[in-house]
């Protein structure tokens, strides 16, 4: 699974982290994640997002 | 207090704000500034596009007094900061029926930052309009011009982009027109440099997409009206594109003077070999025009002296805001002096993650510099003007 970065403020999605502050547990790809999620930094829709 | 007509049922209700010197408690404003704000009137409806920063209400209030509105029908929130929203628990409370026209991340903003009801607003989505009766009032959503909120609104039949923050200057114009435009093209790039830079690739986007529009006019919440929106629109399309020029921006701080010799040698050399140089002493640089010269620049040299252990809390200072601006620049370095160590080099590259710019080996030597460490400064020059010639923008010579 890849990780993806913000490319307005650079904060990562790092599937094996998973996304703690949001309650999204490690080992969810970044395509699966809720529709309605955004970056937890800077609130950017998952489209700002590109592959690390 | 005056109101203005700036197109048939279209009329300016801010403020000027001549004498304001700070935002932010940060930026500089040379000009002053203004918060400007309109009114719209059709024939059936009535709606008032932003308000003003608080320390004006009194400025938009009476103005709308002046202009006999007895009802507004819809309070347009194009930005949810209180320099443009501010007055807007006031005016909500002034005009009780009154809808506050949001979109859902603007929505979640004016009920954190104002206490704003969620009842009384009326949340629109990309490309809604709204109808007062011959005038239509379209609104598009240009997320990142500068917050995940901002949103434009099109006044369709008029043709009148209220841009709110986006094309937009710290400048206090009375006549709200652009009387000379290369003051307002330096006073909108120095905006754009310290507001809309870090946002880059949004507001190129953002751009693209209100380029489809047919604008006569554009009104913005901060500076003079554009009446020629196309000279404004190709400055962007310059600032936001890839394309960076021949230029070294040296950010500098010297204590003893060892680092201002090596900055005055670099700027000599990089001029011999045909490169533009904007040197900026830090202690007496205005913030707002180094992030101007940011704009541009393919290269930046950070020239400072080691303080103890690292670098001066000026240089600090620079580095930190650049890696937040995040320029397009395309190559960085350092040079300076230490008087016995640190790690003035290392500690400067970790400030800077942000900045996609090749590191270029920095010049940072022991004392005073001698004729060895010049030559290595012209070594220096030497590899900045290679590398502005390998992409393109400095010619054979």
């Amino acid at each position: 699974m890849d990780s993806y970065q913000c490319t307005i403020c650079g904060h990562i999605y790092d599937p094996a982290k998973g996304e703690p502050s949001m309650n999204i547990q490690s080992g969810i790809d970044f395509s699966k994640l809720p529709g309605d999620w955004h970056c937890p930094i800077c609130m950017a829709s998952p489209d700002k997002f590109v592959k690390v | 207090m005056v109101v203005q007509e700036i197109a048939p049922g279209i009329f300016s209700v801010g403020a000027l704000d001549h004498d304001r010197r700070l935002f932010d408690s940060l930026i500089p404003l040379p000009q002053g500034t203004s918060y400007n704000a309109y009114l719209v009137r059709g024939k059936t409806k009535t709606a008032l596009i932003d308000t003003v920063d608080p320390a004006k209400e009194l400025e938009l209030v009476t103005n709308l007094v002046k202009a006999k509105v007895d009802t507004v029908d819809y309070i347009i929130i194009n930005h949810a900061e209180q320099d443009h929203s501010g007055t807007l628990p006031m005016i909500a409370e002034i005009f009780p029926g009154a809808k506050i026209v949001v979109n859902d991340k603007c929505l979640d903003q004016v009920k954190h930052l104002l206490d704003i009801e969620e009842e009384r607003c009326m949340v629109i989505k990309d490309r809604d309009t709204i109808d007062l009766g011959g005038k239509t009032l379209e609104f598009i959503l240009t997320p990142w011009v500068h917050w995940p909120e901002t949103m434009v609104t099109f006044a369709r039949e008029d043709r009148v982009l209220f841009s709110c923050d986006f094309f937009g200057s710290h400048y206090s114009e009375s006549t709200l027109r652009v009387v000379e435009w290369g003051e307002i093209y330096r006073a909108s790039k120095r905006y754009y440099a310290e507001i809309m830079m870090p946002f880059r690739s949004s507001v190129r986007e953002n751009l693209e997409k209100v380029g489809t529009l047919d604008i006569r006019m554009i009104a913005p919440s901060h500076g003079p009206i554009h009446t020629e929106p196309r000279l404004i629109m190709d400055a962007y399309r310059d600032w936001t594109s890839d394309t960076v020029k021949n230029e070294v921006v040296i950010p500098y701080v010297s204590m003893h003077g060892s680092t201002e010799k090596m900055v005055n040698h670099l700027t000599d050399a990089l001029r011999e070999r045909g490169i533009r140089v904007l040197p900026f002493n830090l202690v007496v640089t205005d913030i707002g025009d180094l992030a101007m010269a940011l704009v541009d620049a393919a290269t930046i040299v950070v020239g400072t002296p080691t303080v103890i252990f690292g670098p001066h809390p000026q240089a600090v200072y620079a580095a930190y805001l650049a890696n937040l601006l995040r320029p397009k620049t395309r190559f960085i370095t350092v040079i300076g002096s230490y008087g016995w160590g640190g790690k003035t080099v290392e500690t400067l590259k970790g400030m800077l993650p942000r900045m996609q710019a090749e590191l270029l080996e920095p010049v940072y030597i022991k004392g005073a510099p001698g004729a060895q460490d010049m030559r290595s400064i012209e070594v220096l020059a030497d590899r900045i003007a290679a590398k502005h010639r390998e992409i393109g923008i400095l010619g054979k010579g």
